[in-house]
């Protein structure tokens, strides 16, 4: 099941580090592949989102702006239409009065039939007045025409008969009145050749007003009414109050033009708001005419085409993450396996490296021990030979000696034999405390020979007080034979090689192999740890003898670094933890 | 036959020589190849047993030294590596080498061939 799931999983979540392969941890260039896969990814796809996702934000801003002032646009024409509209309805019916007024006599006006036949004819003409009366100059109704019986009516005390008498005109508010039903009163001053004046009231029908108004409400978001200066609806509003109750937006401030501007209503929800206060070229007006426009409503439209790109842009970032990361986990994980690779060929060069070390150790122990087995051999000949040719020899100090020379012999042989199983127990990988000086001496033991035959003075400095080393004793043996090899390689006859160890800080020792040889150009430095480098002519060097000491250094957890000139020497010095903290998997001792 | 024996594994050589000596082999032992040259110089030998890895002057360079003082000298080589390798590479005019441990009839058969 689980491998089912990492089969189908494997190419956008590859699994980098799989429990088999531990053992080539510390051969890998690169140990954590995840963070690398994870940082590759985001690049990727920051890289590929970001023009994708600001080329979209801009759209989205500059089209919200188009839109905005579009709105705003029409919304100030049907305002300003709306605007004209309601003032020419006022204007032309306080016009007609003036004419009338200006034409007809008094004493005509208040003749009832004529006045009757004047309204007859400004309702065929005008249409929208209701009744027509004329008010003497003392407020009292002198003669009416119309469907109410209002003649007598005093009017001296009433507001609009006193503004009317100020300013010849008046134009009232919409309200019930007497009748109680929503009208609009209109009024003309006429002065009277004797000094006096009258007044041609009309009753206007709202009815006709709001008619007009709604011919401009264009679409169910959209709607016009007239309010007065205190903020009283005046006509029907679907959203902001009741007629002849306070309107729920504020009053606007007086300006001569139409205005529009984006605003919030109650709910707080995005709004067009218009509004132009009414002036005929005749009389001022009470009303302000009001345009709100619910933009919800209105961008419902572009709201679907947002949408559409939404998911368009969506979709396009759902594709661009599936390739980005089949592409990064494809790319990381071919660099995985050549790395894993490559880390295969070192740790199978550590193998051979190992066997070649075995192998020279087999043939320089085989060189120790068939010394002494030689001076056995011939030592127990030649006693061989005097119990054959020599008869006296029963009780010979002399005999028993050479006899000792035999055991002696044989507790060489005894001694070798163990140093070299003590060599060999370093493929069995295991921490333990390891005594430098022990351990130097057992890798120096094997080029004494060598030394003394090419006079190279081999020098040992380790203090006595040096704690010991919680290591893997095979693999810091060898590391040590590695170094200790190259110095022998480089070093002329009748040189010196300095092996010195010494604490470096609470932590940690250091080991400094340095020689008096050849030295190395300081160009091959930053060379001589890479794999198959070798400044060796011939066939004399693989190149993998310090490139397996550098990786052996590194599993123990410590550093490797060298200073060289030519002609002067080399100098190699390791740093060790004196503990190994993480255990070393027994698959990593597995390779003897 | 005047035989020269030369060896830095003191007691191997003093053993070898004892048993040559008690097989009527006229042999002279030293320890180094500064000994052998000095012993060389003041008698003639017929043939010399040489160690071939020797502190100081090693088997090879011995043998060419002595060869200068007696051209007509033979010499047998003695080493204690198994192989026969690494001797051959290093003389190619030695008339005869032995692997130690060495079997004393195979040594006295080959110094005879040697000396003729």
């Amino acid at each position: 099941m689980i491998d089912r799931i990492r089969r189908v999983f494997g190419p956008i979540w590859p699994d980098f580090n799989p429990q088999d392969n531990k053992h080539l941890d510390p051969y890998l260039t690169f140990t954590d592949y995840r963070t690398i896969w994870v940082v590759g990814i985001s690049v990727l796809v920051a890289t590929a989102l970001m023009p994708l996702l600001v080329v979209t934000i801009i759209h989205y801003q500059l089209l919200q702006k188009s839109v905005d002032s579009e709105l705003i646009l029409r919304a100030e024409r049907l305002a300003s239409n709306a605007r004209r509209a309601a003032t020419f309805f006022l204007e032309e019916r306080l016009g007609a009065l003036r004419f009338t007024v200006s034409e007809i006599a008094y004493d005509q006006l208040t003749d009832p039939d004529h006045l009757a036949e004047i309204l007859r004819n400004l309702k065929l003409g005008f249409g929208g007045l209701t009744d027509l009366s004329v008010i003497a100059h003392t407020g009292t109704q002198a003669a009416y025409a119309g469907p109410f019986n209002l003649e007598g009516r005093d009017y001296s005390n009433q507001s609009w008969f006193i503004e009317c008498q100020k300013h010849y005109f008046y134009v009232s508010e919409i309200f019930r009145g007497y009748r109680d039903v929503p009208h609009i009163i209109i009024a003309v001053k006429s002065l009277r050749p004797d000094g006096s004046f009258f007044i041609l009231r009309a009753t206007l029908d709202t009815d006709r007003l709001i008619q007009t108004l709604s011919s401009y409400e264009t679409g169910a978001h959209a709607e016009l009414f007239l309010i007065n200066r205190s903020g009283i609806v005046q006509t029907p509003s679907r959203h902001h109050g009741e007629i002849f109750e306070k309107m729920s937006l504020s009053v606007p401030v007086y300006s001569r033009r139409t205005q529009v501007a984006m605003a919030e209503d109650e709910q707080k929800q995005p709004i067009i708001a218009g509004y132009a206060y009414i002036s005929t070229q005749i009389a001022d007006t009470p009303f302000i005419l009001m345009l709100i426009k619910h933009k919800a409503g209105m961008m419902q439209t572009w709201q679907q085409l947002r949408s559409n790109i939404n998911w368009f842009v969506g979709f396009a970032i759902l594709i661009i993450l599936v390739v980005v990361t089949l592409t990064c986990s494809y790319m990381v994980n071919m660099l995985y396996r050549a790395d894993k690779s490559k880390a295969e060929t070192m740790a199978l060069m550590e193998q051979s490296n190992q066997l070649a070390t075995i192998g020279q150790l087999a043939a320089g122990v085989a060189h120790e021990i068939n010394n002494p087995l030689a001076l056995i051999n011939e030592t127990a000949g030649y006693v061989k030979d005097l119990f054959v040719l020599k008869e006296k020899f029963h009780q010979d100090d002399e005999l028993i000696g050479y006899i000792d020379d035999i055991l002696d012999a044989v507790e060489r042989c005894g001694t070798i034999t163990r140093q070299l199983l003590g060599f060999a127990r370093k493929f069995e990988v295991k921490i333990q405390k390891v005594n430098l000086k022990d351990i130097i001496s057992d890798v120096l033991v094997f080029h004494n020979k060598e030394a003394a035959y090419r006079n190279i003075q081999v020098h040992v400095d380790v203090p006595e007080d040096m704690p010991p080393v919680e290591s893997d004793r095979g693999k810091l043996q060898q590391i040590l034979v590695n170094l200790v090899n190259n110095a022998f390689q480089a070093l002329d006859n009748g040189c010196i090689l300095d092996i010195k160890a010494s604490p470096a800080g609470a932590d940690k020792v250091r080991i400094c192999i340095s020689d008096n040889g050849c030295g190395m150009p300081e160009d091959n430095l930053p060379k001589i740890f890479e794999p198959f480098f070798t400044t060796k002519e011939g066939n004399k060097g693989t190149g993998l003898g310090l490139a397996i000491t550098y990786g052996l250094v590194k599993k123990l957890h410590g550093d490797i670094t060298v200073i060289s000139k030519v002609d002067e020497g080399t100098t190699f010095t390791i740093t060790l933890p004196t503990r190994v903290i993480k255990e070393i998997s027994e698959n990593e001792g597995s390779t003897g | 036959m005047k035989v020269l024996l030369v060896d830095d594994e003191r007691k191997f050589a003093t053993m070898l020589a004892k048993r040559l000596l008690l097989r009527g082999i006229d042999i002279d032992y030293v320890y180094t190849g500064a000994e052998a040259i000095i012993k060389a110089e003041t008698q003639r030998y017929d043939v010399a047993i040489l160690d071939v890895k020797m502190p100081g002057i090693g088997g090879i360079e011995l043998e060419r030294k002595l060869k200068e003082l007696d051209p007509c000298l033979k010499t047998i080589f003695l080493t204690g590596h198994g192989s026969k390798t690494d001797f051959e590479a290093g003389s190619a005019e030695a008339a005869c080498y032995l692997a130690k441990p060495i079997q004393i009839d195979e040594l006295l058969t080959i110094l005879r061939e040697v000396a003729g």
